[in-house]
């Protein structure tokens, strides 16, 4: 197809198939089918066949009147409303202030209020629902705080009914009846993006990575890089943080290179000599392992020798900001595990060009050494080409498109060709660079 | 549906982008005056995909600033419009509740008979079901379908403008909300607006402050050239270029262009046009280069950049 | 060993495009000319090659100075409406009367910009102003309905070309590579003034 990626965009044969299967059985509820087809119509995936896009406008009535059914159901699609059930409707005030200073801790008895982050600036007086065992941190009260972009995701998608603090907008201040509640000002989508997005570093683009990750059920929290100011400190050991800790070993730095070249040359049990004649020496060899380890001149890059680089001596936006969960890690807010995924987010308009290699490996470097495992991997080596040893995930975002890179710091001198009978195995393709998914 | 929102529109800037909010506005830009924004936010009736996303939409600067140009908008500055919050009449105020209030009766009552219908709907197709084979009823879908789409315009004009369901598709739309909850008949859904406007008063007024017009990239003569000729345009990432040029709506067209702008004089590596018209070509589309003859320090403002663009269509030729 | 009897032998002998484009008295854009109407001449078969010199013509200083035109075995390039017309109207490409394609000869690392490209098309027009005539020459067919078609086809078309319905002026725009020690290889690329739809097919 033409637009294989607008495809992608506007209408995955997943959805498609859904609709299909829809249309076929038998207790559908059609006018619920008729209103899902209005939404799948602006892909023109459903009723009539995915693929009708035309090519270019001409004058048929046919034509324009197909176009604005789409355009229609486009408008239905967005005109719907955020209604909250009484029974489950969550209600939460706007803190323009951020949250009150923890109290001073009494020895022996650990705040809870103390993992309250001070750019939240949303609580949650009386949390129920699903949503906060991935999301908000609970102060001394039981109360939930959310950040900026963890409140602006529950209101647009539905699920979080946000109050202006009266201080705001006068009235009866807001106290646990819930007749005063009723009496706080709703805060309508517009508002919340005015005053959430542009708070404690969330831009824009953060934000559409954000919730388009929780959209599809991904567990997101900030990552130390968040602040882009923030720089290392030296009183907080980040490594031991890591459940990996480094070898330290030589870098492959120029000394390092020099360094394996006069080992070679030191090699006692080295069957060549350096002064004259064949590189592979004069020795008897018996087999061609022995003869390639010998033509193996060209000194390659070991990423697991590289430094490891603490995650807070990059430089944005290339810097991990995000930690993602699959939706099958379990998750406890209070620990979290190591992410899945480590996220930079870089909008187009402010960085225009694409990474310098030294952006690029100090990023990687900050991340925590990730060897391909696994007895798939240990098969197929383009699967382990294609791990890599290090990744990281760049979202790209264009005015409101995302695309998600995965980076990956492959080792290809790991690779010792000429050890073991198995021929590469795997489609060929791809480098290093491979686009995960739109 | 065909209704043109009071001009000009306002378009928001939050935190250094260009949002739009209002529903109306959106399909007004889009029909009237090809700009199609991207949709950035989240669709609560199918809240867990990123097929379709609703309000906002994002602007480019580039479209906001041809929409201010045309006087068709304005750009409003929304974290200051918001402290109007601060000083709302505690009449209005009121008076703003108890509208939300009906509101969302309105939609409580809405969704119970919903429900009642359903019921009587499913009903009639068992019945159906029973006279006819299965392909007949597959066909009757789409027919239903179809007629569904055309009652659902002429509910909309009766409604309130100010009403949270203005352009609703009432008998449909609030069908998912029906499956998960049956509310008690007389307590009122709670309502998130989807706009400030109420309780702010409308930013637009003879004596309202704008922003000045939206900051634009070098590149935005060759989008005002072929908004004026007629494209759609939408950011260029996913095809690795400036941007992507539809010659109707991309609702319905496929597009034709990746479009990179450069300056008249700016030095260009060849194997870039190799590199575009390579890409285009794999996808069918034309690689466009092109750019203002003139400099923004040989003319007084960027429209008269506009009307010195030349552009290029390269594709490859196969040999 | 194979090797050593290699080491003794005399040297090769330069190739025959190596011969020519030494020709080209050490300028290195008409090195790139040479290199590319070579090209055109052998690999793609194109015959009545023909090099401008539009040093003179041109307006701009550092637009290219030559343009190589041609006349290519096969269309190279057809407008999709152009297609759509000759395949109502029962037209095949053979039917029709070659035609004159002009080609901006460029070599990867030269530097280039949308003066330079803007200048060659420039160039281009006043060259087409003078090659027009030569074009109505050929193309007498035997079959009376088919001549009437033909006939009607060219007016259609001189009329498109007014009206840009069937795409603009237009040219080829050839690189020769030169990374890599420059084996030779040319791209071709067709490039139209203003925005032409692209081809479907």
């Amino acid at each position: 197809m033409a637009d294989a990626d607008e495809d992608a965009v506007r209408g995955t044969t997943v959805e498609a198939t859904q609709i299909e299967v829809d249309l076929s059985d038998e207790t559908q509820d059609f006018r619920l089918l008729n209103h899902l087809n209005f939404l799948t119509d602006t892909s023109s995936s459903s009723l009539p066949r995915r693929g009708e896009k035309d090519f270019e406008p001409n004058p048929t009535e046919f034509q324009a009147d197909v176009l604005s059914a789409s355009r229609q159901a486009m408008h239905n699609a967005l005109a719907h409303p955020r209604l909250h059930n009484p029974k489950t409707q969550v209600i939460a005030i706007y803190a323009p202030e951020g949250p009150p200073p923890a109290p001073a801790v009494t020895p022996g008895q650990p705040s809870r209020g103390a993992s309250v982050s001070p750019d939240a600036c949303v609580y949650v007086p009386s949390p129920k629902g699903q949503y906060f065992k991935s999301m908000g941190q609970a102060d001394r009260k039981g109360v939930i705080w959310l950040l900026p972009e963890e409140a602006l995701y529950l209101l647009e998608r539905g699920s979080l009914d946000i109050r202006w603090p009266t201080s705001i907008t006068g009235g009866t201040t807001v106290g646990e009846g819930s007749e005063e509640e009723e009496l706080s000002i709703p805060m309508s989508l517009q508002a919340a993006y005015t005053c959430l997005i542009g708070r404690g570093g969330l831009t824009l683009e953060r934000f559409t990575v954000f919730s388009s990750l929780k959209r599809i059920g991904y567990a997101i929290s900030r990552a130390p890089g968040w602040d882009d100011s923030t720089e290392v400190d030296d009183s907080v050991d980040e490594h031991s943080r890591d459940s990996y800790t480094q070898p330290l070993k030589r870098g492959a730095g120029l000394a390092g290179i020099l360094g394996s070249i006069f080992n070679w040359i030191n090699d006692p049990k080295s069957t060549s000599s350096m002064a004259a004649g064949p590189v592979i020496g004069y020795g008897i060899h018996r087999n061609y392992a022995d003869i390639y380890k010998k033509l193996a001149l060209i000194p390659w890059y070991d990423p697991t020798l590289a430094p490891t680089r603490n995650t807070l001596n990059t430089s944005a936006p290339f810097r991990v900001i995000f930690y993602v969960y699959k939706p099958s890690t379990p998750i406890k807010k209070s620990a979290l595990p190591p992410p899945d995924f480590r996220i930079a987010v870089i909008n187009t308009r402010e960085q225009t060009t694409a990474p310098t290699l030294p952006e690029l490996s100090a990023l990687l470097e900050s991340t925590p050494l990730d060897p391909p495992r696994g007895e798939k991997m240990e098969r197929q080596m383009y699967m382990r080409l294609r791990h890599g040893y290090r990744n990281v995930i760049l979202a790209v975002v264009d005015q409101g498109v995302t695309s998600f890179l995965r980076v990956a710091d492959v080792a290809f001198g790991k690779e010792r060709l000429f050890e073991g009978s198995s021929a590469p195995t795997g489609p060929k393709k791809g480098g290093n660079f491979r686009k995960k998914k739109r | 549906m065909e209704s043109t929102p009071t001009l000009p529109i306002p378009i928001s800037y939050v935190s250094g982008r260009y949002l739009l909010f209002s529903i109306d506005a959106v399909t007004y830009l889009r029909r009237e005056h090809n700009i199609c924004g991207v949709l950035i936010g989240t669709l609560p009736q199918i809240p867990q995909q990123n097929v379709f996303l609703g309000l906002p939409l994002e602007l480019m600067p580039e479209e906001a600033r041809v929409l201010v140009d045309k006087d068709v908008a304005c750009i409003v500055d929304e974290a200051r419009a918001h402290d109007g919050m601060r000083s709302l009449l505690e009449e209005d105020r009121r008076q703003y509740l108890r509208d939300l209030e009906s509101q969302g009766q309105l939609a409580t009552r809405m969704l119970s008979d919903r429900k009642d219908q359903q019921r009587e709907q499913s009903l009639k197709e068992i019945d159906e079901k029973k006279a006819k084979g299965l392909a007949a009823k597959a066909a009757k879908a789409a027919a239903d379908a179809q007629a569904a789409a055309s009652s659902t315009s002429a509910p909309t004009e009766k409604e309130e403008p100010n009403s949270v369901f203005a352009g609703e598709d009432e008998s449909s739309s609030l069908s998912r909300t029906t499956g998960t909850s049956t509310p008690a008949h007389h307590q009122a859904m709670g309502v998130t607006p989807t706009t400030s406007y109420p309780p702010l008063p409308h930013p637009v007024s003879p004596s309202a402050q704008y922003l000045p017009k939206p900051e634009v990239p070098l590149s935005y003569p060759l989008f005002a050239h072929l908004h004026s000729r007629g494209y759609f345009l939408s950011p260029g990432l996913r095809f690795g270029c400036q941007y992507v040029a539809y010659p109707g709506d991309p609702l319905r067209f496929h597009s034709h262009f990746v479009v990179v702008s450069a300056e008249w004089d700016q030095e260009m590596n060849l194997m870039d046009i190799v590199n575009g018209g390579r890409l285009g070509t794999g996808v069918k589309k034309g690689f466009l280069l092109g750019g203002p003859q003139k400099r923004r320090d040989e003319v007084e403002s960027e429209a008269d950049r506009i009307e010195t663009v030349r552009t290029f269509s390269i594709e490859w030729a196969g040999m | 060993m194979a090797s050593s009897q290699q080491a003794q032998s005399p040297p090769l002998e330069p190739s025959a495009l190596t011969r020519l484009i030494a020709s080209a008295s050490g300028n290195p854009l008409a090195a790139t000319t040479i290199q590319i109407l070579h090209n055109l001449q052998h690999q793609h078969l194109w015959t009545s090659l023909e090099i401008h010199d539009i040093s003179e013509t041109s307006i701009a200083s550092d637009a290219p100075p030559t343009l190589i035109s041609g006349i290519p075995p096969h269309r190279v390039y057809t407008h999709p409406d152009e297609q759509l017309y000759m395949l109502e109207k029962g037209i095949a490409e053979d039917d029709l009367r070659p035609e004159r394609l002009f080609v901006i000869p460029t070599a990867q690392g030269q530097s280039w910009s949308l003066r330079r490209m803007a200048a060659a098309f420039d160039s281009l027009a006043i060259l087409e102003l003078s090659e027009s005539e030569e074009a109505l020459s050929s193309g007498e067919s035997v079959d009376p309905e088919k001549a009437q078609k033909l006939d009607e086809y060219y007016e259609r078309k001189a009329n498109a070309r007014e009206t840009k319905e069937w795409g603009t002026r237009r040219a080829l725009l050839a690189m020769t590579n030169r990374g890599m020690g420059g084996e030779g290889t040319v791209v071709y690329y067709v490039v139209q003034e203003g925005e032409v739809k692209p081809r479907q097919n």
